[in-house]
């Protein structure tokens, strides 16, 4: 789509970012040093150089080839110190053993942007490491930003600048979508892809092993970009999560928001097995990476064609005010599909007003269909199809319209695609099109696609689009909240936390911690004797539950180290003294604190509060039903820790059993905003103390508001030493 | 055979293969970044060498040698 118009029809301004960026000097510099050139057609070094000359580049290119006098027909320079000029961006295509020389003298020039094209770095071992630990270093000396090393290039379809310096083939038509990826390989292909579908770009760049500059500091200034309406992201591995997530809600939420579409690959959940809690084990790098993206606005998205589709949409059609679509087709069969994946994508297929229908059948045969979808019937020509898409998109009912058009003998396909088109520029509401069919359709397609009207191949994938453009336009909506801290009583926590060492705390530990911090902890006593036990259930009031304390038994019921409804003193007496026996005959190795007794729990939905450490994305909160089952479900929620209560609201919302919870089949509603605050709380506990490793409140019995909420179990593992506070 | 001698048959083969002046050839020239050797220019340096000295080169370890003096050096081990 090569139009330079924005998808408010608006006349674009050239590719400026607000104020001066450091990566100004690798999308828009006035001049730019190759080095490393060689005299080698289809070579990196020489296709590089040659690149950003047919490309048409607007500035001053200087070619820096020892040993050469000139490199297609421009002067050549033996080192980049030596152009006399000023040099805004280096493009560096030596072999990796010497780049940090070539890096080392860009530095020297007083050039600050950088892009190392080569490869021979991190990806290839310790020795590559090495090399670009140096990069690096040399980069901080200088203040150099740096693209890469070990990528494709960089792109700026900008006319004022018509920047290609990559590898890639050909230049790509300007646009409003810019991409960034991680492979480089994948641009090429992406290009090729977006080249036959007339997909434009603003801003093309892949970044490689991310030395220097990273996908945060890219998503940030393509935010700025006024070039740039949908930013596209292929990742595949996220370093620095918490300023990726924080980086992308400030540029998809509130003013000049603009969506991002996300591709992260490497969906494994190796790892994630080994570990000893629920929330480990469900917690995998890929289903923590979904939600969270979802949480900071980010679309993830499965494929290329995905993600296109969606841009696509996104980028040059108005943002629909709703969900509501109106179809019109010649065949019924694919107006019955597209409806079914409409539904199916959480769209609405509305009534049309009476009004519509009559202009309908004013203007369609008898046979014609006037609900939506609207049928047209086979014979129908462009006229017919461009009265009927008018009524629709007029209609107040209809936010948004697909065309369907199957190619049968009596149809003007390009007759109707400029009906299409004609209609759309004048059209407040968004437009797609599914021409079906491949050979007989293809001249009206590129006349759809040349006039950035989306074409999608199957209706379905035109349905799929529009509901994540509904996604994007409902997280807009939502309030981002921030987490305030709630009164806790963080030195108590401390003092159980400090003096405790690595591994499990035992529950009576755990619960002292949760209670801290105000979860609601059913009283206990850990008794030594049975006397004790019997005390302590004396002054809990009966019925009780009797719990062995043990800190090497993680799973007490394993063990039959636990007894339920115990009611009076002598059931007491014998429960404390079969749990020793029987924990003594399961597991005569581990060390036994006592016997745990507590008030016995009235029954309630089982929930799982859990909290981990990811990698990339450091504590995790996560939240599901199930109790015992929650592994067997799967059906979990994930979100950031310290959480707000919006964000904490929409985790207990996205579960698929959260109709429990709100008294489904005339059961009493549990006590939501009290799972809320629980999950603030185990939020909060996680991220003021780094010594949490794992945390699993398994179960919390969810009650109705008059009973309310209470921890039933609870596992804490600790990692080792510090001073159990984070920063 | 002296190492000037062997210093000014390097220096000769370089400005052959890379097609260099011979000022631009001093004993710290790196062959890539000073010269502008290519990855393929790298085994004809190699097998110029063995032509002119009439050696065969251990071919991984000769690869391996970055710069003018470095070949005047590790050249010598064969020559002398």
């Amino acid at each position: 789509m090569s139009a330079t118009l924005n998808r408010f029809g608006e006349s674009k301004t050239p590719g400026k970012t607000a104020g001066v960026s450091p990566l100004d000097g690798i999308f828009s510099p006035k001049s730019v040093a190759v080095v490393g050139v060689t005299n080698t057609p289809g070579t990196v070094p020489f296709d590089i150089f040659y690149n950003i000359l047919s490309a048409g580049y607007r500035g001053t290119v200087y070619p820096v080839a020892p040993g050469k006098r000139s490199i297609a027909a421009v002067k050549a320079y033996r080192y980049v110190v030596d152009i006399e000029d000023d040099v805004d961006l280096a493009v560096i295509v030596f072999p990796a053993d010497v780049v940090d020389r070539a890096l080392q003298q860009c530095g020297q020039k007083g050039i600050r942007a950088v892009i190392v094209i080569s490869a021979g770095f991190r990806e290839v071992g310790p020795e590559g490491a090495k090399r670009e630990e140096r990069l690096k270093n040399i980069c901080a000396d200088y203040g150099i930003s740096l693209i890469g090393p070990n990528c494709l290039g960089a792109i700026n379809t900008d006319p004022k600048v018509q920047l290609n310096a990559s590898f890639a083939r050909k230049m790509p038509l300007a646009g409003r979508i810019a991409f960034l990826s991680q492979s480089g390989a994948l641009c090429t292909a992406v290009l090729d892809y977006a080249r036959d579908k007339q997909i434009g770009f603003s801003k093309f760049v892949s970044f490689g092993n991310k030395a220097g500059v990273t996908e945060v500091e890219l998503i940030e200034y393509l935010h700025q970009d006024t070039s740039t309406d949908a930013i596209l992201l292929y990742l595949e591995e996220i370093r620095e999560g918490r300023r990726l997530i924080d980086a992308a809600r400030r540029v998809t939420h509130g003013p000049g928001a603009k969506p991002i579409l996300a591709i992260k690959s490497g969906r494994t959940i190796q790892g994630a097995a080994a570990a000893a809690s629920h929330t480990g084990s469900l917690a995998g790098e890929d289903a923590v990476c979904d939600e969270i993206f979802r949480e900071a606005g980010i679309l993830r998205v499965t494929s290329i064609e995905e993600l296109f589709n969606a841009a696509i949409l996104y980028a040059y059609q108005p943002m629909p005010a709703g969900e509501r679509l109106g179809i019109v087709t010649n065949a019924g069969g694919p107006g019955v599909m597209a409806t079914d994946a409409a539904i199916r994508e959480g769209l609405l297929v509305p009534r049309l007003e009476e009004s519509t229908r009559a202009k309908l059948k004013a203007t369609l045969p008898a046979t014609a269909n006037t609900k939506n979808p609207v049928d047209v019937i086979g014979d129908a020509r462009a006229d017919r199809y461009m009265a009927a898409l008018e009524a629709v998109l007029d209609d107040p009912n209809v936010d948004q319209g697909l065309v369907i058009l199957t190619p049968q003998s009596m149809t003007d396909i390009e007759a109707i695609a400029r009906g299409v088109c004609q209609i759309a520029r004048g059209a407040t509401k968004p437009i797609a099109c599914s021409f079906m069919g491949a050979t007989d359709v293809a001249p009206g397609i590129h006349l759809l696609q040349s006039a950035n009207i989306p074409h999608y191949i199957l209706p379905e994938w035109g349905c799929a689009a529009m509901a994540a453009v509904q996604e994007i336009r409902r997280w807009r909506q939502q309030p981002l909240d921030h987490p305030e801290p709630l009164p806790v009583d963080q030195a108590a926590a401390r003092a159980v936390i400090d003096r405790a060492e690595e591994g499990y705390l035992s529950e009576d530990q755990a619960l002292a911690v949760l209670s801290a911090y105000g979860l609601p902890v059913p009283a206990n006593h850990v008794a030594r004797t049975a006397n004790e036990a019997v005390a302590a259930a004396d002054r809990i009031g009966y019925p009780v539950v009797l719990r062995v304390v043990s800190p090497g038994i993680v799973h007490k019921s394993e063990v039959k180290g636990v007894v339920l409804n115990v009611g009076d003193a002598s059931a007491v007496r014998r429960a404390y003294d079969e749990i020793l026996s029987r924990v003594a005959a399961a597991a005569p190795e581990a060390e036994v604190r006592g016997v745990l007794v507590r008030r016995m729990i009235p029954a309630g939905h089982e929930v799982i509060l859990g909290a981990k450490r990811d990698p990339a994305f450091g504590p995790v909160l996560m939240f599901g039903l199930g109790g015992v089952f929650v592994e067997l479900l799967k059906d979990v929620t994930f979100g950031l820790a310290p959480i707000g209560p919006a964000s904490a609201t929409r985790m207990i919302e996205h579960v698929k059993a959260f109709r429990l919870l709100q008294g489904a089949r005339g059961g009493e509603p549990a006590d939501v905003a009290g799972i809320r605050d629980c999950l603030r709380r185990v939020g909060q506990l996680v991220s003021d103390f780094e010594r949490i490793a794992e945390l699993d409140v398994n179960p919390l019995i969810a009650g109705p508001s008059r009973i309310g909420n209470t921890v039933a179990d609870v596992r804490i593992r600790l990692g080792a030493g510090g001073n159990g506070e984070s920063e | 055979m002296d190492r000037d001698e062997i210093r000014r048959r390097v220096t000769k083969v370089v400005c052959q293969v890379l097609n260099v002046d011979e000022d631009m050839v001093e004993p710290g020239s790196h062959f890539v970044f000073d010269l502008g050797a290519e990855s393929t220019q790298s085994v004809e340096l190699v097998a110029a060498f063995e032509g002119e000295f009439d050696i065969e080169m251990e071919e991984e370890s000769a690869l391996a040698v970055q710069t003018v003096g470095g070949a005047v050096d590790y050249i010598a081990k064969y020559v002398q």
